[in-house]
């Protein structure tokens, strides 16, 4: 049985009447590295964002290993969220908090509304807390804020805090966007690395050298459509132009 | 269909300046010329006309605003931002703007054949066109010389004379009898402090238990309120209540609570409170209690609505549910905003508690109004400096905090 299963998926957004999605149907097996590729505006993020139900999906169904996660109530859903690791293209954290307090919201799902509105959580988190800062290598910015570090850091941080939910699907949402080369493909590989651990990835990127490097199978949106759905070795150059217009150059990001 | 709304709405606009210049106008004439200070009971009597000349004015009206859309832009279309052009978009005729004005004389019959394009446009060759991106099209002419400026200028003129009149500003007498405030200004430099520790023995009250009660009536409110407001403002966020229509039911609640009791100034609290828990400083601190939670819940809740949404997402990603969003992604977001305002409205409540005073609130107001029935001057001016050292000192601490606070 695969992990993950959209079946038909449309997201038309009501305001303005944005087709964003339409009829997207795809599978991943478990500990596949999928990554979507597409021009901005493409629908890669409303896709991410329907398969943890940020966005409501307009029709389609999700299966997350066979459970159907668009017929899921809010409670239980907010169950499936904490399997679920995503990481944002803005990073996401609370500026303002330091670091440990923003990868321990990883675990509000665990945890009792009550203790953790009085900010208090179990030692066996805040164990755990400090393994994930280790193994991105932020153990020693544990009580920093999170506003005094770079972008890779945040990012980090960010990827920390999906670690923190023992996910067993991690979504990634443009990850390296906003940061320069060298600090992509460090972000990249903790990434690479979460995946080895056996968890599934789905990540979109901009670039499709990173795409290429990275990606198991890749799977290209246009217009919130499936364009292309195979190996990356399969994007030949007029297949790149399809998905990303006549005018558009490869760019290699080393 | 959004053309049809920016005709419909630029001519209502259009029609009520009108209606306000032509009635104002004659409103001002009126006053000037009938209207006498010792016949008050004449003063805002509407003018008696035959329904023919009602008929003649609202006709005039109408006119006068077709008038202004032919040769406009009129302040309506102006505001709207549109204007009439040619077919070819270049500057209307004048023979053009004159078709254009008789034929809209029709357009109440015609108008709805074509909304999109009214039959009086078609007639004259003329359409509304958004207006030119400012500078694309050279200086443009003086305002003096364009429909939309003079009505305007029309407007503010009107409003400043009639507002001359009806607030009756009488010059004569701020200069004339300027000499009555005199004892005022005189006591006033000359502050008694005989009561400043010793209590007034016909009030019971020092100065500085005044004072002392005034802060604490404030303090109280303040904290109070805050405490109040805090949780409320999430509910009156549209960003983290408004979600289904439940959340809306309570986001519009909230909102028209926060608007409705914010409208009613602390004074109107103080006189209802003064009624209703009797006189003294509790029905004062009541008052502004009620203020404060109103006032402050929509200062957070619009503070709320502009977070970065992006840590609300992440953490609602976490499985997190919506308490737990706003403990952990909202709160830490908004805390700095909220102390600043809070603070603010600290300096704000130190200086209505003595204004609550005068319909029964308790505190130092009240020795000021006590003592200014009795016309003592000197005692009044005691007072007033003592407070005026405490609000000076406590603005410049309260803004230093603030300061470091955001």
């Amino acid at each position: 049985m695969p992990h993950l299963v959209v079946e038909n998926l449309t997201k038309v957004y009501e305001r303005g009447k944005i087709r964003a999605l339409f009829n997207v149907s795809f599978s991943v097996e478990k500990g596949e590295f999928l990554v979507l590729i597409g021009l901005s505006g493409s629908g890669k993020s409303t896709l991410l964002r329907c398969i943890n139900r940020l966005v409501e999906p307009t029709s389609g169904r999700i299966f997350l290993n066979g459970v159907e996660l668009t017929k899921l109530s809010p409670r239980a859903m907010r169950k499936v969220r904490r399997k679920i690791g995503m990481v944002f293209q803005q990073f996401n954290l609370v500026k303002r908090a330091t670091v440990l307090q923003n990868v321990l919201a990883g675990r509000l799902g665990y945890n009792s509304t009550l203790s953790t509105l009085l900010g208090r959580f179990p030692k066996e988190d805040l164990r755990r807390a400090q393994e994930c800062l280790e193994r991105v290598g932020l153990l020693d910015k544990m009580y920093v804020r999170a506003d005094q570090l770079s972008g890779g850091q945040q990012q980090r941080v960010g990827i920390a805090r999906a670690l923190m939910q023992e996910p067993e699907l991690l979504l990634a949402d443009e990850p390296v966007s906003a940061l320069d080369p060298a600090t992509s493909h460090s972000v990249m590989q903790y990434i690479e690395q979460i995946n080895k651990d056996g968890v599934t990835v789905i990540a979109s990127l901009h670039f499709l050298s990173l795409a290429r490097r990275y990606g198991q199978r890749i799977i290209a949106l246009k217009a919130g459509e499936i364009v292309f759905d195979g190996l990356p070795e399969a994007i030949d150059d007029r297949k790149f132009k399809e998905i990303y217009g006549e005018e558009a150059e490869e760019v290699e990001v080393r | 269909m959004k053309f049809l709304r920016v005709r419909l709405l630029s001519f209502i606009l259009d029609l009520c300046l009108w209606a306000y210049l032509l009635y104002g106008g004659f409103t001002l004439h009126y006053l000037n010329t009938r209207w006498r200070p010792w016949r008050p009971e004449e003063k805002f009597v509407a003018p008696e006309l035959s329904p023919l000349g009602w008929a003649l004015v609202v006709l005039g009206i109408l006119e006068v605003v077709l008038f202004t859309r032919a040769f406009g832009p009129s302040l309506g279309q102006r505001i709207f931002g549109v204007r009439l052009v040619g077919e070819g978009g270049g500057k209307p005729s004048f023979s053009q703007r004159w078709l254009y004005f008789f034929a809209s004389h029709l357009a109440l019959f015609l108008l709805w054949f074509d909304p999109e394009r009214p039959f009086y446009e078609r007639v004259s060759r003329l359409r509304l066109a958004p207006l030119p991106e400012p500078g694309t099209e050279g200086p443009g002419p003086r305002w003096y010389f364009t429909t939309h400026g003079l009505s305007a200028f029309l407007f503010l003129g009107l409003t400043l004379a009639l507002g001359w009149r009806l607030t009756e500003i009488d010059l004569r007498s701020f200069v004339g009898k300027a000499s009555k405030s005199l004892r005022i200004w005189r006591g006033l430099i000359n502050p008694d402090f005989r009561y400043l520790f010793v209590p007034d023995p016909r009030i019971k009250l020092s100065f500085i238990d005044g004072l002392v009660q005034s802060l604490y009536m404030a303090l109280l409110a303040t904290i109070a309120g805050t405490a109040v407001a805090f949780p409320l403002s999430f509910l009156g966020a549209r960003n983290i209540a408004a979600r289904g229509p439940i959340g809306w039911l309570v986001y519009s609640l909230t909102r028209g609570f926060f608007n409705v009791f914010r409208a009613v100034e602390s004074t109107y609290w103080a006189a209802i409170f003064a009624i209703w828990v009797g006189f003294g400083p509790f029905a004062g601190s009541m008052a502004l209690f009620i203020h404060t939670i109103a006032a402050l819940g929509k200062l957070f809740s619009e503070q709320v609505e502009h977070i970065d949404p992006g840590p609300v997402e992440a953490v609602t990603a976490t499985g997190a549910n919506l308490l737990q969003v706003v403990r952990y992604a909202v709160v830490p977001q908004v805390i700095p905003q909220f102390l600043a305002f809070t603070i603010y409205r600290w300096d704000i409540n130190l200086r209505m508690a003595t204004v609550v005073a005068l319909v029964g609130g308790g505190g130092i107001g009240r020795l000021i109004f006590e003592y200014k029935d009795d016309l003592q001057w000197q005692l009044v001016g005691g007072v007033i400096i003592l407070f005026m050292i405490t609000v000076w000192i406590m603005d410049y601490v309260s803004g230093w905090v603030r300061e470091r606070i955001v």
